[in-house]
């Protein structure tokens, strides 16, 4: 038996007939066309398809859709305000924090997650909590860098 | 990789979710997902409804209480560690919950479904490709255990984290159904079967965990060996509570038998007194009580000497404290 689920996705509400074995994200990138949230090994292992839900990093492919009634969800999409990129997908592009660019949403919204949780985190706890988003390129070292730059800018701004 | 199609429930309260249990043959729980959901990825659980318990109300909560800790089964991983009596009181605890998977599964993993969740094993959690190349092992369904190589009973072993941490502090289980609530010990939801690990009956749901107070007194801690120390399952784990005057000490590993196993005659052993040849002996003796057989990518053989390293780290980090 299909759904209808109202799903909050970037501040918008998307109304959906979704069938309970559909995951978040096959209804992400299918039935809504957010192509950011990337699929990887599909089992919870590698981090790609990370989005918040609440604030809190997820991974879609382990959440049904119809799970994610009521929750406020937030995609690689939704972090740019006003045309103009947000402070840690500014610092990935000037680090060179990317090279192929496919674990880079999920990255970006799991540090999004660990420095709205920790407004000045250690470079332990940065490299902890982002270990599970795995990076095939191995640009570890500046994804890093460019976490711990913005974690330093919010740091002054307190 | 699609799920295999299923009927999804809601229940808004305890009762209707177990009056659901006991009517449908093939209903599973859902609580945070990252176990239940890439089993059924690899089709190696297929429920026909899933019941997610995410709309029952009071079911996440961290109360510390006079009579001990009370932790509901709905609580995420992340939740349990990041709680400051928790962290305080019960360290091994803490660091238990905080050594699950990655930082996503603690966020999304419950208490309850870490506890509860499927038995591992290299033939079992594979996908429906891989495991076609021989025949379905017995826990997926078939007649042979590849592991040991017989027919009709399943070695696979149980890797979950949080539960030798509980078993170490003597803590209890709140089962809830229609008919009623009960207490019992955490360890006595594990049967030792591997094919059905868990022994709670038709219609119940574990609500609630219970450290009592006393085990907030002692020292507890958790350590683990892993392949990779960002993301796996354990290959062995182990946690040790020793009461302030060292008199009773409490030892529990994970990953090395079909459910997580006290080392009751090493702890015997050990509350006599911590000296030297004691150790020795209880290093000796986990070995006797553990039954790993090669259910990972680990041989036995490994497993029975990351038992015996992790024994002593645990008593030198307890003796240096």
């Amino acid at each position: 038996m299909k759904h209808s689920v109202a799903l909050s996705v970037n501040g918008d509400t998307y109304d959906v007939l979704i069938s309970p074995n559909e995951t978040l994200l096959d209804v992400l990138r299918e039935k809504l066309g957010l192509m950011g949230t990337k699929k990887g090994c599909d089992l919870g292992a590698c981090g790609a398809c990370t989005v918040l839900v609440d604030g809190e990093a997820y991974l879609s492919c382990l959440m049904l859709a119809v799970n994610a009634a009521g929750r406020k969800i937030v995609t690689i999409e939704g972090l740019a305000q006003g045309g103009e990129l947000h402070p840690l997908q500014k610092a990935f592009i000037e680090k060179g924090g990317l090279q192929c660019g496919f674990c880079t949403p999920g990255m970006i919204l799991t540090a999004k997650a660990a420095l709205d949780e920790e407004a000045v985190p250690t470079e332990a706890s940065i490299r902890r909590k982002m270990a599970g988003n795995l990076c095939r390129c191995t640009g570890y070292k500046k994804i890093v860098e460019a976490v711990s730059s913005v974690a330093a800018l919010s740091g002054k701004e307190d | 990789m699609r799920l295999p199609k299923f009927e999804y429930a809601e229940p808004k309260s305890i009762e209707e979710a177990s009056s659901i249990l006991s009517k449908e043959d093939g209903a599973k729980i859902l609580a945070g997902g990252t176990d239940l959901l890439v089993n059924m990825k690899h089709r190696v659980e297929t429920p026909a409804v899933i019941m997610s318990l995410k709309r029952i109300p009071d079911l996440s909560f961290v109360r510390p209480e006079d009579g001990g800790i009370r932790i509901g089964a709905m609580t995420s991983l992340k939740s349990v560690y990041s709680h400051p009596t928790i962290a305080e009181k019960l360290p091994g605890l803490a660091l238990a919950a905080s050594s699950v998977g990655s930082y996503h599964h603690q966020v999304m993993g419950t208490v309850g479904g870490n506890l509860c969740q499927q038995n591992r094993c290299k033939y079992f959690n594979q996908s429906r490709w891989w495991r076609s190349s021989r025949a379905l092992c017995f826990k997926a369904g078939g007649e042979l255990c590849h592991v040991v190589k017989k027919k009709n009973i399943c070695f696979s072993s149980y890797c979950g984290d949080v539960a030798p941490s509980l078993l170490v502090m003597n803590a209890k289980a709140l089962l809830e159904s229609k008919e009623g609530k009960r207490e019992v010990e955490v360890e006595s939801l594990f049967t030792g079967d591997g094919k059905s690990p868990l022994g709670l009956r038709r219609g119940e749901i574990l609500t609630e965990i219970r450290v009592p107070r006393e085990s907030q007194e002692g020292f507890s801690t958790y350590m683990k060996f892993a392949n990779r120390e960002s993301i796996d399952f354990p290959i062995v784990g182990a946690s040790l509570w020793a009461s302030p005057d060292t008199k009773t000490v409490r030892l529990a590993f994970t990953a090395v038998d079909r459910k997580p196993l006290r080392a009751r005659k090493a702890e015997e052993r050990l509350s006599g007194g911590l000296q030297k040849s004691a150790l020795e002996e209880a290093a000796r003796l986990v070995l006797e009580e553990a039954k790993p057989v090669n259910t990972s990518l680990y041989p036995a053989s490994h497993k029975r000497d990351v038992m015996g390293l992790l024994l002593e780290s645990m008593i030198t980090k307890f003796l240096g404290r």
